[in-house]
Formats: structure tokens, C-alpha cells, sequence
């Protein structure tokens, strides 16, 4: 495999072009000189597959997202395809029919792309800061949690539980995302919850 | 878990009836320089390259006709091919290559037939030199091929070495029991241990969508994970480039770790597609890829010098 290198070192210093090719030493040198002026006016374009998992259940399917347009260089990038992972030891390639239409996912009009609050007394949703969201979900968890925080039972034994909200969390995550999560979640005294880690 | 003999072992990949991809195909060697003497016809006819891809398909031909009657290639040895398994380690082992009387008959019967090709001057002038090339000669051009090494001054006289070398390996791997072979390495056949020429996408029935290299040497197809360097086995910075106003079945994967670039074939866009061939006929690419900052990594002797 060496020589891959000093073959480029030998065309680069003797600048002969064209010349040390196999195409060139078996006499269809014209040929490649041809070719390589027909070859010129085009253009390369960069495209990217991606590993990932499908956001949808705890099977956790592995997919290969296709894209156009390098991120690396500052270009915007656009998905053009989603497939199953035919290396991925769960799905082996294949989706299920919500998985095979996640492009349209993506891509959906109506995808929810930011927070939304529809305020008492309103009738439409309107969109909030990704801080005031969470500021507000956090203030109801905490008056919540003050409410109906149980610590100790009938019987007096410290229980330390709070059963009056859930928790759902997603199933694309890692082992590492669900521990977190479950630490989090478990320290709050929170019993109704679910990372979606049960298949 | 535990289990008792006779018991019942789960396989939930029989669910939907979905088979893990096989590691290798291994060559039938008459198909193999079959299908590929056909491709290189076909992609001929829409090709600026004719007169060369016409030359390869004459050879892959010639690589195709010689084979009825040869002698039986040597078996291997029941011990040789545990221990190369126990090692991870390519059974057909190039190092300790002997040139037997299946492969001297493979070689002779070879170039008298190339002879008859149509091809310029200097190809066969080439071809003459190899003929005329005492044993010394031609066992030096051997060890050359199989270390994929070849000197720039004779990349021609090497073509016939590495076609009649490609029929003799191809045999030999044909003769391989495919479930007893194990991984080698990144980017190395698990049969003869050489490097890829490409990847193709393959769409068969029973893997479609899986990504299997091609041996330059003895035509084995094995397993390889996608959107992974087919010459370093990174993952990361992986990339693909393609020609504008393509139809996306010949790609470039790139690789930020190691600076090269492998290509891949697309069945699923092009059915026919074949390694050895597409990989000559895509040229362009690979003419186009020399103003980028990657290297070539596979390893074509019939595409050498890009």
C-alpha cells in the first residue's frame, strides 16, 4: 500500500501529469487525456449518511440518515433520505411504518419546532422562549411537588414520594441520557415514570 | 442464562424472516470473470473509455475461457487453515506463495490467449516481455502483485501477472469454506488478506442496503460496516462525494482521520454494478478527487497511478 504514496510523490515531483498510470503504460494514454478533459467542467457536490436512532419507540431501530451539503464548511444541510441501518443489530435495515416515513417527519409543515403555550382563557397556541418554558414547567412541578409531596406513610416511615405527576422520557437515548434522566428523575420521590427502556 | 443441552436457543432475528448478512461471498470463478467481462462491455458502450474497458473485458474474458480443464488447485492444509482462523490471520497466505503447476498452467494458457486481444502496440509489446520473461523474471512480477507493490516502469507487463494471478486466487478462495472464516483487519479480505478496490451497496434479497468490499485479488466480497473508512476503519468525518448530475450510484467516501477516499457502487441505483469494473469506469471521479485533499486507498492493478 506504500506505494499509493510514492506513486502520488513520483507524479507530483516529475509533473508529468497523466504520465505513471496504467491507463498510460499499456498505450490508452490518448484515451485518459480524452476522458480527463471531458471530466473537467464538472463538479463534485459533498453528501453525508449519518448514523442515528429513530426517535419513535423503545426498539430503538438504527437509521441512516442521508443529507446534501457539508455542515464543516458552513454550507446548510439538508436531509434527502432516511433508511434503516442494515448494520444495526436490532433492525437489521428494516423499519416499521412509522420509522419508513420519518423523512416526512422531518419535513412536516406542522412539526412542532418550538415551545408553544396556549395561556388560560386563550384559544390559540403562541410561541415562548425555550427559558420561559422551562421556567414555567418548572414552577408547576415545584408547587405541585409542595402540595402533594408525601414523606413519611400512616405508619411513619419515611417513603419520601411524590405520585401526583409522571415523568415520560424518550427511548433515542444512551444508557449514560437514561441513567441521568432516571437520577433526576427518582431524587424528585417521583414513582410514575418511564425512559421507554423496557424492550 | 443458562442452558441444558438440547434446549431450545431464542433467535429473534428469525422474526420477519431477516438474516444477518453473510461475512463473505466467496468467487465462483467462471461467474465472477463472467459477470465482469459483461459489465465491462456494457459500460463501454456509454463510455469515453471504450477502447480501454474493451481491452479489460477481452481479458476478463480470456480470464473466463481459460479456466475449463485447469489442473485442481492445491488444497490447504487442514492445519494452516485452523491456525490462520485461530489468529485471525487470511488463509490463502501470499508470503509463503509457491508457484505450483495449476498456477503455471493458469499463467501460460493466459497469455496465449491474451495474444489475441486487440489492444495498442505498447500492451503488446508488454505482454511480449512477460511471455518471453524467464521463471526468475516472472516469479519476481508474482511477488510484486501479491505484495501490491508495483514498479512504475512496468505497471503494463504487471496486468497480465495480476489477471492470471486474479484467476489462480479466485480458485483458491472458491475452495474456502465461507462460515469458518473470521474478520482480519480493517480493510483487509479475510480470504487472501489484500486491500479492497471498492465497496458495493448491495441489493440482494437477503441483505439489501449492506456494504460489501471487493478483493482485488481473489474476488471475495466480505461484510463491512457502512459509514466507516474502508482503509483505517475510523468513523469519524466520514463523507461522500459524488459528481454533479449523476445518478448517485458511484460515490467517494472520505475520510477526515486517514486522508482517503474509497468508492462506492450503489446497486440499488445501478443493479449491474461490479467492483473491478465500475471502479475503471468511474475514472472520472477519481480524476476529479486528485483536487481534493484525499488520497485513493483502494487497489485496482488494472486503475493504477490515481
Amino acid at each position: 500500500m506504500n506505494m499509493e504514496l510514492s506513486r502520488r510523490q513520483f507524479l507530483g515531483t516529475a509533473g508529468a501529469g497523466l504520465a505513471g498510470t496504467t491507463l498510460g503504460a499499456l498505450g490508452f494514454g490518448g484515451v485518459e487525456e480524452a476522458h480527463a478533459a471531458a471530466i473537467r467542467p464538472f463538479k463534485l457536490f459533498n453528501t453525508t449518511e449519518t448514523r442515528n436512532t429513530c426517535t419513535y419507540c423503545s426498539v430503538a431501530c438504527g437509521i441512516i440518515i442521508y443529507s446534501k451539503g457539508d455542515l464543516k464548511k458552513g454550507e446548510k444541510a439538508d436531509i434527502t433520505h432516511i433508511e434503516g441501518d442494515v448494520d444495526h443489530p436490532t433492525n437489521r435495515g428494516t423499519l416499521c411504518p412509522k420509522g419508513a416515513a420519518l423523512l416526512d417527519i422531518v419535513k412536516s409543515e406542522t412539526r412542532l419546532q418550538h415551545p408553544m403555550i396556549r395561556r388560560a382563557g386563550s384559544d390559540k397556541f403562541e410561541r415562548v422562549s425555550w427559558d420561559e418554558a422551562l421556567n414555567k414547567i418548572a414552577r408547576a412541578m415545584k408547587d405541585d411537588r409542595d402540595k402533594n409531596f408525601i414523606a413519611k406513610n400512616a405508619d411513619g416511615v419515611t417513603v419520601n414520594r411524590w405520585n401526583t405527576t409522571g415523568f415520560l422520557a424518550a427511548s433515542a437515548t444512551t444508557n449514560e441520557t437514561a441513567w441521568a434522566t432516571y437520577k433526576a428523575v427518582r431524587s424528585l420521590g417521583m414513582v410514575v415514570f418511564d425512559n421507554q427502556a423496557r424492550v | 442464562m443458562f442452558s441444558f443441552p438440547g434446549a431450545v436457543q431464542p433467535d429473534p432475528s428469525v422474526i420477519g424472516g431477516i438474516a444477518q448478512p453473510p461475512l463473505v461471498q466467496l468467487p465462483d470463478p467462471v461467474g465472477l470473470f463472467d459477470a465482469r467481462a459483461k459489465r465491462f462491455a456494457h459500460l463501454a458502450e456509454h463510455s469515453d473509455l471504450k477502447p480501454y474497458l474493451g481491452f479489460l473485458s477481452a481479458l476478463c474474458a480470456v480470464q473466463r475461457d481459460i479456466q475449463p480443464g485447469l489442473p485442481e488447485v492445491e488444497p490447504l492444509d487442514a492445519d494452516a487453515l485452523a491456525r490462520a482462523r485461530a489468529h485471525a490471520m487470511p488463509p490463502l497466505d501470499r508470503g509463503r506463495f509457491t508457484s505450483a503447476p495449476a498456477f503455471e498452467t493458469t499463467f501460460e494458457r493466459l497469455l496465449a490467449q491474451a495474444r489475441a486481444i486487440h489492444m495498442p502496440e505498447t500492451a503488446a509489446a508488454a505482454l511480449d516481455r512477460v511471455i518471453a520473461a524467464d521463471a526468475a523474471a516472472r516469479d519476481q512480477m508474482v511477488r510484486n502483485v501479491l505484495a501490491d507493490a508495483l514498479p512504475m516502469e512496468a505497471l503494463a507487463e504487471h496486468v497480465f501477472v495480476a489477471a492470471a494471478l486474479q484467476v489462480h486466487f479466485a480458485r483458491r478462495a472458491a475452495g474456502l469454506d465461507g462460515k469458518a472464516l473470521v474478520p482480519v483487519a480493517d480493510g483487509v479480505c479475510p480470504c487472501c488478506g489484500g486491500p479492497p478496490v471498492a465497496s458495493l451497496i448491495v441489493d440482494w434479497p437477503h441483505a439489501p442496503g449492506a456494504r460489501y468490499c471487493g478483493c482485488a485479488l481473489c474476488g471475495t466480497l466480505w461484510n463491512y460496516v457502512r459509514i466507516r473508512c474502508t482503509a483505517c476503519g475510523s468513523t469519524k468525518g466520514i463523507g461522500l462525494e459524488e459528481i454533479e448530475g449523476g445518478t448517485g450510484a458511484v460515490k467517494a467516501e472520505t475520510c477526515e482521520e486517514c486522508h482517503s477516499y474509497g468508492k462506492l457502487f450503489y446497486q440499488n441505483k445501478d443493479l449491474g454494478a461490479e467492483v473491478v469494473a465500475d471502479d475503471v469506469a468511474s475514472l472520472g471521479l477519481d480524476m476529479l478527487m486528485r483536487d481534493r485533499p484525499y488520497r485513493r486507498a483502494g487497489f485496482n492493478p488494472f486503475l493504477l497511478g490515481y
